[in-house]
């Protein structure tokens, strides 16, 4: 009955790696759906992210290229982009490392308050903050004329630098106090024991365990800062920059190669700071995470510490509410700087350019579904064992190192002659595929929670590939799906640098209106159809939370 | 070809340089309650996950009733599984979870409800199809994850460690559920765990693996009395080990002591002798008229409710026995050991 015991095998012969590769594609073949689901992704993902870059990198020639360093004009926006990342990332990141000490801090009195202050220029239009302060800071400014009575100039360096700080502070506060939580106070603790005072612990143990946090926030906000068009091109006036040259070159010159050019020069900054934090800095900030954080209070902080944090903190917020509050105002106010009596006026020139809003909706909606849904097909794709799969990670995180202004000029040369150019549809496409990453990224970190077991037991029940994304993936991934949605479909709504350059005649969109009513100084009806703007933000953020919370019906998942 | 249900010829897995699984052929015969046992990462779990068609063997074939399916893709086996962590459709309910396989078998609504209605029954969860997985405690989930192997009447039934996350009570009633539902419904069923009691109590076959190898095939009274090996004998079970010589037929001689054993070895052959502790005998009194008697020591002893378990040194060694039915009183101080001669096992190899 019994076959015979201790039967080992035949000894092996080594097989050559590529073998076995092939013989994992063959397998993988044995499921046609998944297959082209891969080769149809990999496709778009090559048309709408790879193909346009290449076609701005190429089309100046090589003399164009060289020629650069002769150009006066674009080295001064080169040398004032980089100045500009410089001074405004590390003010914006100081900010930030305040904010995150103070809102990481259990007695500091109004963490919650700052934290929930500090967010709010996350959701404000790209170009928000500026005009909210060359009404509250400009010449017919609200504080500096109205009630202080000086002659101030807020367009400039200076004043972007003030708008750009204001802007990305809360990038950094978001790395930061993502890192500084993580930190366990137990460490703390241990170093007090050993005899530290507060002032070395805060520097021997929580900033220095922050110090990853830190250098990624500071390369996360100068991606931004760098790739900065709505601030920069509302209030930097005469002060020229690599991203809106590109504009001023398009726009007024009908200039595209010079434009091609002046895009490429920014991509190089860009990518560069891109792939060092994603390679380099955020797997560093993962390691200092792993520790378990027990939950033992932080003693309280000192009280010079404490107070000056707030002192900061309140300050930066009140310029945050001024963001707010000027836009706010500045749709009720009859004529800014000169006549302060309340009208509705500005709402009925709003309400005469209402298409336009609903162009933003039709078109973020479009975007918003494509991002949602290539999101989680990519991030399903990239969770097989399918070969090649690496190359669509990179490509659907790509998108995050590109300025909008690239994808801008890149989707202009790459389909505007092509039966599709011009329509809503790679306007659509450019901010879907721009947004990518964020989504891609949710699912794929909501897939890794789910067990692989999970998916093994639907295809050991029988379930081809597909059908474990319909019936088992999809589901459980509603969720990231509709916060890939909402945040494609607010930033396609609120995007100004991709926009300008894909607008199509006859679909205006809201943000390329009130652009132009801003800088023809028409500030009421701007800043009316801003905060209608911001009422459809809010109101997609309130639906997303009230959609999600319903989707999501097992809280028995890890 | 051999008529074998599940037949594993001469796989070998590697993952990077690790062989998980060397060259194992195994044959599980149809209606047999076959369990894989042994220590963590001797290969058992891809071993299991490549008959289900989760790993491609790198060698070696697999056939399912002589057929030979190595390259049929998971998806299309009809071997199901039961997985450690139940892998329950968190979005389902337990209906939808068990009818899950039906629905993709394209089982009509009408049957597919009777069939859940069913199995459910089987496992003894009658009418908690509506509920999901979450509001289940543990015992329940993991019956429904048996529940929906079951339904799909596949050839083969997998179950990779399903007793591990359940507590100890439950684990032992639950296992006999387990196996008389196996009986009950004659499937043939390959069933892994580290836990050689679960493996003893349950199995009609065991094969015992180490480091990717089968050490032993045989029936629970086979694996335990009769181990091929030192490893075997060590990992079911507890065994006294003594090295020693044949001096004679029926003579081993070691140091110190001379033992009567079972003939078999050849005189001058080096051997080691495995004795369970339940084999030895313990008594106050020298024993009268009995061979391989030594005298020896208590050093510790434990009270285990069915049994005493006792730690003696005797001729220069520790010994474990183990007394049944222990009274009111442990032994202490002096002992003498009775080894009955038909209860040892002879290893010839070392
Ligand atoms: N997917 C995998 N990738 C790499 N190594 C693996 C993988 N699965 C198992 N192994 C390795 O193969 C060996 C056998 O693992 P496994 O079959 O899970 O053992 P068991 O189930 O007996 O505990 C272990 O050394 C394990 O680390
Ligand atoms: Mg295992």
């Amino acid at each position: 009955m019994a076959r015979p015991l201790l039967e080992s095998g035949h000894r092996v012969v080594v097989m050559p790696m590529a073998v076995a590769r092939w013989g994992e594609i063959r397998r993988q073949t044995a499921d046609p759906g998944l297959l082209l689901t891969f080769l149809g992704t990999a496709a778009a993902l090559g048309l709408f992210v790879l193909y346009p870059a290449f076609r701005v990198l190429v089309y100046p020639s090589l003399r164009d290229y060289l020629a650069i360093p002769e150009s006066l004009r674009w080295i001064q926006a080169a040398r004032n982009s980089l100045m500009m990342m410089v001074l405004s990332t590390i003010s914006a990141t100081v900010v930030g490392l305040v904010f995150a000490f103070a809102t990481t801090r259990p007695d500091l009195p109004g963490r919650r308050m700052f934290r929930g202050l500090a967010m709010l220029p996350l959701f404000a239009p790209p170009f928000m903050v500026a005009f909210a302060y060359i009404l509250m800071f400009g010449r017919q400014g609200l504080i500096t004329r109205s009630l202080l009575g000086l002659q101030a100039n807020i367009f400039g360096w200076h004043g972007l630098w003030l708008v750009q700080t204001i802007a990305f502070f809360p990038l950094a506060m978001l790395i930061i106090a993502g890192v500084l939580d993580a930190v366990n106070p137990s460490l703390e603790h241990a170093a007090r024991n050993l005899g530290a005072d507060e002032w070395t612990v805060l520097r021997s143990i929580s900033l220095a365990l922050a110090r990853p946090g830190i250098a990624g926030a500071m390369l996360v906000v100068a991606i931004s800062v760098l790739a900065d068009f709505g601030n920069a091109v509302i209030i930097a006036g005469g002060f020229p920059l690599l991203a809106t040259e590109a504009w001023f070159r398009m726009e007024g010159m009908g200039d595209l190669k010079g434009a091609a050019l002046v895009v490429a020069m920014l991509l190089i900054p860009t990518v560069a700071l891109f792939f060092l934090e994603r390679y380099w800095v955020s797997r560093r900030v993962y390691t200092v995470v792993t520790g378990r954080g027990s939950r033992i209070e932080r003693p309280s902080t000192p009280p010079v510490l404490k107070w000056g944090a707030v002192a900061i903190c309140s300050l930066v917020s009140l310029l945050v509410l001024l963001v707010y509050f000027g836009v706010i105002a500045g749709a009720f106010t009859a004529v800014w700087g000169r006549d302060w009596s309340l009208t509705l006026e500005h709402w009925r020139l709003a309400a005469d350019r209402i298409a336009s809003l609903w162009s933003s909706v039709k078109i973020g909606a479009l975007a918003g579904v494509i991002t949602g849904t290539v999101s989680v097909v990519v991030a399903f794709l990239t969770s097989r064992h399918l070969p090649f799969r690496g190359v669509l990670d990179f490509l659907a995180v790509l998108p995050g190192a590109l300025p909008g202004v690239f994808v801008g000029v890149g989707y202009v040369l790459a389909f505007n002659a092509t039966p599709i150019g011009g329509t809503v549809w790679v306007l659509a496409a450019a901010l879907a595929f721009w947004h990518l990453p964020m989504g891609y990224q949710a699912a794929s970190a909501r897939l890794k929670q789910i067990e692989r077991s999970i998916e093994e037991a639907a295809v050991n029940l029988g379930a081809t590939g597909l059908q474990v994304l319909r019936d088992v993936y999809l589901p459980l991934l509603v969720r990231a799906l509709v916060e890939a949605f909402a945040v494609s479909f607010i930033r396609a709504v609120t995007n100004v640098s991709i926009v300008i350059f894909l607008i199509a005649p006859g679909q205006v969109v809201a943000t390329f209106v009130i652009l132009n009513m801003i800088q023809n100084n028409i500030w009421g009806a701007g800043a009316a159809l801003t905060t209608m703007l911001l009422l459809l933000t809010f109101a997609s953020i309130g639906v997303t939370w009230i959609a999600v919370g319903r989707t999501v019906r097992s809280p028995g998942m890890g | 070809m051999n008529r074998a249900h599940v037949s594993v010829q001469g796989i070998t897995k590697r993952f990077g340089p690790t062989v998980a699984v060397d060259g194992v052929s195994l044959d599980v015969e149809e209606g047999s309650f076959t369990t894989l046992l042994g220590p963590s990462g001797c290969g058992k779990t891809t071993l299991l996950r490549m008959v289900a068609g989760f790993h491609h063997p790198d060698q070696g074939d697999i056939f399912l009733r002589g057929i030979r399916v190595t390259d049929i893709p998971a998806h299309r086996r009809n071997t199901a599984m039961v997985f450690q962590e139940y892998a329950l459709f968190p979005h389902m309910t337990v209906g939808e979870n068990v009818g899950y396989g039906l629905r993709l078998r394209r089982v009509s609504a009408d049957e597919a409800t009777r069939r859940v209605g069913q199995v459910m029954e089987l496992v003894g969860l009658a009418g908690q199809q509506r509920k999901f997985p979450h509001h289940l405690s543990g015992g329940q989930q993991q019956r429904v994850a048996l529940a929906r192997a079951l339904v799909v009447e596949p050839e083969v039934l997998l179950l990779d460690e399903p007793l591990s996350n359940l507590d100890a009570k439950l684990r032992i009633r639950v296992r006999s559920e387990i196996r008389q539902l196996q009986q009950q419904l004659g499937k043939t069923t390959l069933y892994v765990t580290h836990d050689q009691e679960e493996a003893l109590a349950i199995s009609d076959r065991i094969a015992v693996m180490n480091r990717g190898r089968i050490l032993q095939l045989g029936t629970p009274l086979q694996i335990y009395h009769h181990p091929v090996n030192r490893f075997v004998a060590d990992f079911v079970g507890l065994a006294n080990f003594l090295e020693g010589e044949v001096s004679a037929p029926g003579q081993v001689r070691m140091e110190g002591v001379s033992l009567t054993v079972p003939d078999g070895a050849l005189p001058g052959r080096r051997v080691t002798v495995v004795l369970r502790p339940e084999a030895i005998r313990l008594h106050a009194r020298p024993p009268e008229g009995v061979a391989n008697v030594l005298r020896g020591y208590v050093t510790a002893a434990s009270f285990l409710g069915t049994l005493a378990r006792y730690w003696v040194d005797a001729a220069g060694r520790h010994w474990i026995v183990d007394v049944p039915s222990p009274g009111e009183a442990l032994m202490t101080g002096e002992v003498f050991l009775e080894i009955p001669r038909d209860r040892i096992h002879l290893l010839t190899e070392t």
